[in-house]
């Protein structure tokens, strides 16, 4: 039997789970290929307007991988932490899906809840029936996928520059290439490091999130208001920049969290979409490269008279 | 301590009978307009959506009335409604205006306790009895039932009334009376009264008008100018609509929910097509679309504010359901740009394309 798993959204994160699961049970796994000009323009073509770039881009790759696989895996991931949610296109995504595109193969899209171990366990065994009736075979997958999954650590952390950024935003938007224009790499050209928010200690971003009236029920929401305002406060990082969709709601209000918060601290929002020109995006980044070496510069140019 | 709070429809009237019944001060913003949408786009971050621009505007209006007070609900669904409490409050903080927010969150987020003394502090300056101030809400809670019924069937006669705009006439009269009753008991006889009358507008039983159900999203459904008087439109056009989303449904629902039977015709209906709640009311839009078509009505039209997380979900079911049904959904995107001309030539070409489906074009006229 072939699974097919798209490329999308938060592949990058949970791929090991999903591809050692299934493939412990026994099935060929099917992903498609890492975002192009062609799954982007799937995608917009079968996805409704009003929707964000990241599930645009899903919707391409599950239609480019829907006639090679016999079963296609959609995440409909509910909560990663208790009482989070991750966005309302999450939980409804099997259904933008299968009334967007046609002739799809059957799906597993049952609800993800990955707030404990047990719920997981639940999803997996709902997904594992489809494909075995060997309990003990599911259990054992699910464990090792669990192992997998636990060991499998994402992340920027670069250490040998002298100006550091933090890279914030969804996952999915960091994380792939195409949508973000290789920023990370256009980055270390102008000589600046990346710092992603998984090297920041849970505690600190949380106390960072404790200061609000109210913690944020988003999990990306209340990672990037807690990475970016604990680092607007760390010496060694000199600015923020913050990749986020248009029209993507959770950004709408994390960012202008983060804006009251960090107050005259750099920032840097870069908007991207279908349409997004990559000459545009390079201007914006080269400019702000220059705002932060001149802070830089001038912050370590302590004059001679006093 | 002067309250005011956000317009969503008509619910200033309930909270009006509720502030007269406790006797706390309080400042009903003016009814939302292009001036109170200018300032709240002036002021709030451009991605947001439409509700929370014509609430800042709602608020910075009522402030320069002496309000000091801002009660809002929250919610802790994956929406952003839950988030505005937070943003508001910096924004308003950010343009220099020293308020008090009452947050009004759900139990189950906050605790029972703290929803205990918001509420107490909201009343703290009520010098009534217990008992009359539970008297208060109730007739707070008649107030907003009665105004919906009223407008409900208003909405719904408009198809059928002898002479035209007698059910506009009927609403509007009694919108405007309403604010002359500083005594809520004397509000509910006034509406009462309004009910009977609109209950037994002249009506030809035999006219057969299109009937179109109104869902979407909460706010840009009720609050009629931010979907630039839809209702009010169609009830011109002599075309019955309906409307499941009310102030009084919100109230009834939110109610139930604890004990899990709320909307069981929704839950039913909405099985095939959405079967869990993902937040906002797009499971409830996925049901009325089912239910509109089961009430045999002609068409249904979805409202939801651009960039709306959840109701772009249920957008992309909808064009499923009008296959699977046979029937026509429109789905209206609002945003505080949206001109009226292109809105109205397309409500009009909805309706144009309903009569046409009964080959009867002259139905109207």
């Amino acid at each position: 039997m072939k699974i097919g798993i798209p490329k999308g959204l938060l592949y990058n994160n949970y791929h090991p789970f999903f591809i050692t699961f299934f493939s412990e049970l026994g099935a060929e796994i099917i992903t498609s290929v890492d975002t192009n000009k062609d799954i982007l323009n799937e995608g917009v073509k079968y996805c409704i307007d009003e929707a964000c770039l990241p599930i645009k881009i899903f919707h391409g790759h599950v239609s480019s991988i829907k006639d090679k696989c016999d079963i296609m895996l959609i995440p409909r991931i509910m909560q990663l932490h208790k009482r989070e949610y991750i966005c309302p296109k999450f939980c409804g995504l099997p259904e933008m899906i299968l009334n967007s595109i046609e002739n799809m193969p059957s799906t597993i899209n049952e609800p993800i809840y990955a707030s404990s171990e047990m719920k997981l366990y639940e999803w997996a065994l709902n997904a594992g029936k489809r494909i075995t009736k060997d309990r003990r075979k599911i259990n054992s997958a699910f464990n090792k996928s669990m192992n997998v999954q636990n060991d499998h650590i994402i992340g920027i952390n670069d250490s040998n520059y002298e100006i550091n950024v933090a890279l914030t935003g969804h996952p999915y938007n960091i994380y792939d290439d195409y949508i973000n224009m290789n920023i990370v790499k256009k980055l270390n050209r102008l000589g600046i490091g990346v710092i992603t928010e998984e090297f920041t200690d849970e505690k600190i971003k949380n106390s960072e999130v404790k200061k609000l009236f109210k913690k944020p029920f988003w999990t990306f929401a209340r990672n990037n208001y807690g990475f970016s305002v604990s680092s607007a406060k760390n010496t060694s990082i000199n600015g923020i920049i913050y990749i986020s969709s248009f029209n993507c709601g959770i950004d709408s209000v994390t960012v202008e969290l983060i804006k009251y918060e960090i107050e005259n601290f750099p920032f840097l929002l870069l908007k991207i979409d279908e349409q997004t020109g990559e000459a545009g995006l390079n201007t914006r980044i080269e400019a702000f490269a220059d705002l932060l070496e001149r802070r830089y510069q001038y912050e370590n140019n302590i004059s001679s008279h006093g | 301590m002067k309250i005011t709070f956000p317009h969503m429809g008509n619910i200033y009237l309930a909270i009006k009978a509720l502030c007269d019944g406790l006797g706390i001060e309080y400042v009903i913003p003016p009814i939302n307009n292009k001036l109170s949408l200018e300032i709240g786009s002036l002021h709030s971050p451009e991605e947001i959506c439409l509700p929370f621009k014509l609430m800042i505007g709602n608020y910075i209006q009522a402030i320069e009335q002496g309000a000091d007070t801002i009660i809002i609900t929250g919610s802790c669904g994956p929406c952003r409604l839950g988030e505005y409490c937070e943003m508001q409050m910096k924004l308003l903080k950010k343009l220099g205006y020293d308020l008090d927010f009452i947050v009004l969150d759900s139990p189950t987020d906050i605790g029972i306790k703290e929803l205990y003394k918001r509420i107490i502090k909201l009343t703290s300056n009520s010098r009534d009895n217990i008992f009359n101030k539970y008297k208060a809400l109730f007739n707070a809670v008649k107030v907003m039932n009665l105004i919906d019924e009223i407008e409900a069937s208003a909405h719904k006669f408009a198809g059928y009334e002898k002479i035209k705009g007698s059910c506009k006439n009927i609403l509007n009269q009694c919108k405007t009376d309403a604010l002359k009753f500083d005594k809520p008991d004397e509000m509910i006889k006034m509406l009462k009264n309004y009910k009977e009358k609109i209950n037994h507008v002249s009506i030809d039983i035999n006219k057969n008008p299109i009937n179109v159900g109104i869902m979407g999203e909460i706010y840009t459904v009720i609050e009629p100018f931010s979907n630039l008087y839809l209702e009010d439109k169609l009830m011109d056009y002599g075309v019955s609509s309906y409307r499941k989303l009310t102030p009084s449904w919100w109230v009834k629902n939110t109610a139930l929910i604890p004990l899990k039977i709320n909307s069981l015709d929704i839950k039913r209906a909405s099985k095939n097509y959405l079967p869990l709640n993902i937040g906002g009311h797009a499971r409830e839009c996925i049901g009325e679309a089912v239910l509109s078509y089961e009430e045999g009505y002609d068409g249904a039209i979805q409202i939801f504010p651009m960039g709306c997380m959840p109701e772009i979900v249920s957008k992309s079911i909808l064009p499923t359901i009008s296959k699977d049904l046979n029937m026509p959904i429109m789905s209206l995107v609002v945003d505080e740009m949206t001109g009226e001309a292109g809105f109205i030539t397309r409500v009009e070409a909805f309706i144009d394309l309903l009569e046409r489906r009964r080959d009867n074009v002259l139905l109207r006229s």
